[in-house]
């Protein structure tokens, strides 16, 4: 659903992703890990051109989304749910309108269906009593469970984590983990960026090793953590396992 | 005591000269009022289009005509640009003083409100625009239903002190002989040979309309921070 074919980012002189050459099939669950610095985030980023790839392609559902127009990029982003590291809820606006406001201004639902859908996802997030309150008004843990919902609530095809847990406190960091657990449950393809171990061998389908800029080892987790064949993964895995 | 309130008669009742301060203050009223709804449309249409550029680095023609416009409304006199206005631009046309007023007022205004704008959008995290643009809103979209209101709110202490400001600049109007309040108690004044009251009179309507005002803005800034509430 996914096809990066020799993608490169470079901010300035610093060459950030080199020539990567990647593909994510539907219902995947791949879980990018490596050391700060080595592109993870920026690679993520480039998939929902967030950040412009300085060369390269990527293809979503056959279609190269670099080659686009602006109008026709955002289309794209409608299919792709993305979680930010520090929420980025709108702060001017209660949870409800939180969820629903991309919908309805988009037309995709009137501001009675979009209310119904944000109930709902209220519920599968456990945060139906919230629904009125302001984002400032919750825990960390609860703003990012908002944050998928918001995500959610656009019927994505595939959801980018970029960092989901790091701005958290450590005793939040296990309810929005359970959440994201029961979407991959739920069959959802998922791309994410964390330092969570335990999540990556508990619900990764394929594990990536990113360091420098480029993915230099990927396995499923069993495989990649029992066994990892690369030094610098090696390395890794010994510092934060 | 009696005297001070002879005085005040002379000085107010005698020939209805209260009228010259409640004519002066209807003008200066009408020339606040347009003026601050214009400098906020011309302010806001700047000011996106200044942080549009940069932004995005499109509109490059349009930020270098707002730059411009910034630059001579900024670097000039107010009293200087409303005598061109009504001497050199509308010099050989027959045209209300209040409509030349509330132009020069409001082009004048309208630059002040745009910086102020502008830094407020500039203040707002760039995590908004990425959200909303992840969720498919377009750059508009994002920007009138996200990065505004937020801005605004965080601005509005500042524009309200803007207001303040043109409120009281409109006091120059004389220049144009157009009667406004500040005109006014100058008249009486130049009738009465009496200074201290008609002068003294126009200072307390403009602290009282500058107090009314500041009073309806925290009232405002109040029901706009409810979702700061924590």
């Amino acid at each position: 659903m996914i096809d990066v074919k020799g993608l490169n980012k470079s901010f300035g002189e610093l060459h950030i992703l080199k020539d990567i050459n990647e593909s994510v099939e539907q219902g995947e669950k791949v879980v990018i890990i490596g050391p700060s610095g080595s592109g993870k985030s920026t690679f993520l980023r480039c998939l929902n051109l967030m950040e412009r790839p300085t060369s390269g392609d990527i293809y979503v559902d056959g279609e190269n989304i670099t080659a686009m127009s602006e109008k026709e990029v955002n289309l794209v982003r409608q299919k792709m749910g993305m979680v930010f590291q520090h929420f980025n809820l709108f702060p001017h606006l209660t949870i409800r309108k939180n969820i629903t406001l991309s919908p309805v201004k988009l037309k995709l639902m009137t501001q009675k269906q979009a209310d119904e859908k944000a109930d709902e996802l209220l519920e599968k997030v456990g945060l139906s009593d919230k629904a009125d309150a302001y984002p400032n008004q919750l825990s960390g843990g609860q703003k990012q469970r908002i944050a998928i919902a918001r995500a959610l609530a656009m019927n994505p095809e595939v959801m980018l984590f970029d960092e989901p847990t790091s701005a958290l406190d450590p005793e939040m960091v296990g309810e929005v983990l359970n959440l994201m657990k029961q979407l991959a449950d739920d069959g959802m393809t998922m791309i994410v960026v964390t330092h969570e171990m335990g999540f990556a061998k508990e619900v990764a389908s394929r594990v990536m090793f990113m360091d420098d800029g480029r993915i230099i080892e990927q396995a499923p987790p069993q495989e990649f953590f029992a066994n990892p064949k690369n030094q610098r993964a090696k390395d890794f895995l010994s510092k934060v396992l | 005591m009696t005297d001070f309130l002879q005085k005040l008669h002379d000085t107010f009742i005698a020939g209805d000269r209260w009228t010259y301060l409640v004519d002066g203050l209807k003008n200066t009223l009408i020339i606040t009022f347009f003026a601050v709804i214009l400098g906020m449309v011309l302010g806001f249409i700047v000011a996106i289009i200044r942080s549009t550029h940069d932004k995005t680095g499109k509109l490059k023609i349009l930020n270098l005509i707002c730059r411009v416009y910034l630059t001579v409304i900024r670097g000039t006199p107010v009293v200087v640009q409303l005598l061109i206005t009504y001497f050199v631009i509308f010099g050989s046309v027959r045209i209300s003083k209040l409509l030349v007023a509330v132009l020069a007022f409001g082009l004048n205004s309208g630059a002040y409100v745009a910086e102020i704008v502008r830094s407020g959008i500039m203040s707002i995290d760039n995590g908004q625009f990425e959200a909303g643009s992840s969720l498919g809103l377009n750059y508009t979209k994002t920007m009138i239903f996200i990065i505004i209101p937020q801005a605004f709110k965080n601005v509005l202490p500042a524009l309200a002190n803007e207001f303040i400001v043109l409120l009281k600049e409109t006091s120059v109007s004389g220049y144009i002989a157009l009667p406004d309040l500040t005109k006014g108690g100058d008249i009486i004044r130049a009738a009465t040979y009496e200074a201290f009251l008609p002068l003294f009179a126009v200072a307390l309507i403009y602290l009282v309309m500058v107090m009314i005002l500041t009073w309806l803005v925290s009232k405002l800034e109040r029901r706009l921070a409810k979702n700061d509430r924590r």
